[in-house]
């Protein structure tokens, strides 16, 4: 052993040279990840997050604002946003009332329920301080244990952690390194699905719009008739809405979401998704539906919000304009999208808000 | 505790600093507890039983060296005391249904969970280690050792508890009581043993085994015949860069303890016949099976028929011993036809030199070297279907390669056009292509056992100045991190054995 420590110097020079080489090369593909020449070559960006819905969202709206020089309006909610709400037409609906035209996003995502949505909220009001947050819920949102399965993974990923505020390395590098987020996408690269996922995954990429809406090409059938428990198909959903009730830890992330209007500066509308009525026979009827819209309506006034329930645009949808009982489809999308714009509108008049950015260039 | 994890650098890190800076007489208690604290990472049970086993041996060779009568009883107790342990803990799944059922039909109940047997991993390394350690007491080649702890240790030594190598006690426990402080040279060596081991386990293996579908050892019959033979050749690297990895980097691992563990494997699909090949496959093993099931079966059988070229003698020794290799490596009939795959190659290769003398392998033609390691290369990949699926499924896979012909046709079809001008260059359409990523990761493969074949040196980095060496490591570690982000890790193929 003493021979080892005798050739010290040439192994501290190996390691010395070692390190150099992988500084030198992690900044070279730093600077390589950077110009405009990568970016073009390859859009796409990852932040190592299982949900790459949400990726696509996030990068997005960096794009956005990069080229619009902010955002006045983030539409949040779930994948019943992402393919519901288009904030072109929306934003068009709303400058024909107002003469406004606002920057609108929508940063609606798969699978999100109002846990991870509560904190995206957070993250997506301190980074662009948006002057109005519409987040559009609905009656699954506050069910108990639903969506857990998308919830534990997004909340405890190593990225989302470090935006929490709870350091780790690979939360570090992923954010920081332009490199690895234009790696990521294909992290998966050696996997035996992966041309699959990547080809969806581009597709999805590609369907999205530069604010954020992505079109749904389904068309629901039969979704008028009333579902039956007894339809094995069905049973599941009757499991799992069935025996409707408003968790309170659900309220609570709500609450956190309203609580921008008081300490961001940044004004909440909630908005309730009008899903087709025949959806409410899973928990129970209309009556159920209806005391909900009370709870969520009283809880939203008394933390300062608005509510604006589903009823105010569900006429204008088209049976067509529907891919399910939740989901709107690329006929129903431009509907509620610019009856939102006019309800916005009055919303906007009655609160006598600005939902224009002043701080933001445009 | 996992060899490829970070808990296990520190762990050797600190088990290694802590050794080297003990007194010799505390050095073998300091690797016994060290390797105790890492089996007991994988289960308490394992540790219990390896010190069941090591116990019953050490007190078996004990006897068996001061035996004057008796001493082949002796040893056929315990090798019967080892295969049965095997049998027992290994092949449970084999018969504990049966077992439980006839119980419970005999009024005796065995609880929700029916019998439950422990499957200690190792355990078939451990059992053929301990018969050879038997054997040689009993052949008094070998002296029984005095002290429990330093056999123990034998048995239970964590570099190569999990999947060996199998070492012989008598090479192995020298080196405990003495061993060899690895100089600056021997520590580099040391040290590229390891990356080599990351490099060919979770760079190559891992990677190629997860662009492996999982569905075509299950369905093989769903996938097109091009694509059986591409992935088949990815198995193959798959299956050999993953235990060739292991081996490399608990080899670097124990010699920086100053105990040279075998290597495994000598490129072994440069081989140019079968009997090369397992001089160069899992060599501990095939050493082990020549010296005690193909020598005292050659032994017994010429004792018999004196004559070398009578066909029992040319018949029985090889298919015994690749059957017993099959059984070894598990109890089904899959294992078995691979066993006896390569015990009928052997024959068929003996057989031949019956007509003709047998020439050094080194002193054929240049071309005929090739030829011969392209046979032999694609014989030991046929032979890994049966070795990796049961044999309806192997039928179902071997029957669909052939159609990989008509993809041949199709590729020659395609180029004859394009040479023509009737179809663009850019016009594939109807055409399938292979997975590319196989081959991306094959050339490194290759050029990795290419450039060890060449330097004769499997760690030919050492030779390299340092800044191509620091430049090849930095270069490395980018790929591991940038590896470790994707979900595509793999447990070791072999410690399943």
């Amino acid at each position: 052993m003493t021979q080892i420590f005798a050739h010290k110097k040439s192994f501290w020079s190996f390691l010395i040279l070692t390190v150099s080489f992988c500084v030198v090369i992690a900044v070279v593909l730093e600077l390589l990840a950077r110009t405009p020449w990568l970016e073009k070559i390859s859009p796409y960006r990852s932040v190592d997050n299982f949900d790459y819905q949400f990726e696509i969202k996030w990068f997005r709206l960096q794009d956005y604002v990069k080229s619009h020089g902010g955002v006045d309006i983030i539409v949040l909610g779930s994948s019943l946003v992402n393919t519901g709400v288009d904030p072109d037409i929306l934003a068009q609906t709303y400058y024909q009332q107002t003469g406004d035209h606002p920057r609108i996003f929508n940063f609606g995502v798969e699978g999100m329920t109002i846990a991870p949505n509560s904190l995206i909220a957070r993250l997506l009001v301190e980074r662009y301080h948006p002057a109005l947050l519409i987040y559009v819920t609905e009656m699954r949102d506050y069910i108990a244990g639903l969506g857990l399965e998308y919830e534990t993974p997004f909340l405890n990923d190593p990225w989302v952690q470090y935006q929490e505020g709870n350091f780790n390395p690979f939360g570090w590098a992923v954010d920081h390194s332009a490199a690895l987020q234009h790696y990521l996408p294909f992290r998966n690269w050696a996997r035996s699905d992966f041309s699959q996922t990547i080809a969806f995954y581009i597709k999805r990429f590609h369907d999205t719009s530069a604010s954020g809406y992505e079109p749904d090409e389904g068309i629901g059938v039969n979704i008028n008739i009333l579902p039956n428990p007894n339809d094995p198909s069905e049973v599941q959903n009757f499991k799992d809405y069935g025996n409707y009730q408003i968790a309170a830890s659900r309220l609570d992330n709500l609450k956190s979401i309203l609580d921008f209007s008081k300490n961001q500066g940044t004004n909440v509308w909630v908005v309730e998704m009008p899903v087709h009525p025949t959806f409410y026979v899973y928990v129970g009827g209309e009556a159920v539906h209806q005391q909900f819209q009370q709870t969520i309506s009283s809880f939203v006034t008394t933390n300062g919000g608005s509510f604006l329930p589903a009823e105010a645009c569900l006429s204008t949808i088209p049976l067509n304009g529907r891919s399910n009982r939740w989901h709107l489809n690329y006929i129903g999308a431009p509907y509620f999208s610019s009856c939102l714009g006019d309800q916005l509108a009055i919303f906007v008049n009655q609160q006598h808000i600005n939902p224009i950015t002043t701080s933001a260039p445009r | 505790m996992n060899i490829t994890s970070f808990v296990f650098i520190i762990f050797c890190a600190v088990s290694i600093l802590v050794y080297w800076r003990l007194p010799q007489r505390f050095r073998i208690p300091w690797l016994f507890t060290v390797s105790m604290v890492f089996i007991l990472t994988w289960s308490w049970n394992l540790a219990g039983i390896l010190l069941v086993v090591a116990t019953v041996n050490f007190f078996l060779g004990r006897w068996l060296g001061v035996a004057k009568d008796r001493r082949r009883i002796l040893l056929w107790v315990g090798i019967g005391f080892n295969v049965l342990a095997l049998v027992a803990l290994k092949y449970s799944d084999f018969y504990v249904g049966a077992l439980t059922k006839l119980l419970e039909n005999m009024g005796v109940h065995t609880g929700a969970g029916g019998l439950l047997l422990l499957v200690p991993i190792g355990l078939s390394f451990i059992a053929v280690q301990m018969i050879s350690y038997l054997v040689d007491i009993h052949n008094r080649i070998l002296t029984p050792e005095a002290r429990w702890l330093d056999f123990t240790l034998y048995v239970v030594y964590f570099p190569k508890m999990l999947s060996g190598p199998v070492e012989r006690a008598r090479i192995i426990l020298p080196m405990f009581k003495q061993p060899k402080a690895p100089d600056a040279q021997a520590a580099e060596r040391n040290f590229w043993l390891i990356v080599i081991g990351v490099v060919r386990k979770i760079v190559l293996a891992d990677s190629l085994l997860a662009i492996i579908p999982a569905a075509i050892f299950v369905h093989p019959e769903t996938f097109a015949g091009q694509d059986l033979v591409v992935y088949l050749l990815a198995y193959a690297f798959v299956i050999y860069n993953d235990f060739a990895g292991y081996t490399s980097i608990v080899r670097g691992v124990s010699g920086f303890f100053g105990i040279e563990l075998t290597n495994n494997f000598k490129l072994p699909y440069f081989s140019r016949s079968i009997s090369e090949f397992w001089e160069r496959w899992h060599v501990s093993l095939s050493n082990w099976l020549r010296d005690y099931i193909f020598f005292p079966t050659s032994r017994a059988l010429l004792k018999k028929i004196p004559k070398r070229d009578q066909i029992v003698n040319l018949v029985v020794p090889p298919i015994a011993t690749m059957l017993v290799s099959g059984m070894w490596h598990g109890i089904g009939w899959n294992f078995l036809v691979w066993g006896g795959l390569h015990g009928f190659y052997l024959i068929i290769e003996r057989v031949s030199t019956l007509w003709s003398p047998r020439r050094l392998l080194n002193e054929l033609p240049k071309w005929r070297q090739v030829l011969s390691a392209l046979g032999v290369f694609v014989l030991v990949v046929l032979a890994w279907i049966p070795f990796r699926m049961n044999l309806v499924t192997a039928w179902h896979y071997l029957s669909g390669m052939p159609s990989a012909f008509i993809w041949i046709k199709q590729l020659f079809w395609f180029i004859r056009e394009k040479l023509a001008g009737t179809v663009a260059w850019n016009n594939w359409y109807g055409f399938s292509f292979l997975d590319s990523r196989v081959f991306i990761l094959l050339i490194p493969a290759l050029l990795l056992d290419w450039k060890q074949s060449r330097h004769k040196d499997e760690t030919f980095f050492t030779k390299w100045p340092v800044w191509g060496k620091a430049l090849f490591l930095a270069v490395l570690i980018l790929v591991l991190v940038l590896i470790s982000f994707a979900d595509t890790g793999a447990p070791f193929i072999y410690v399943g054995f």
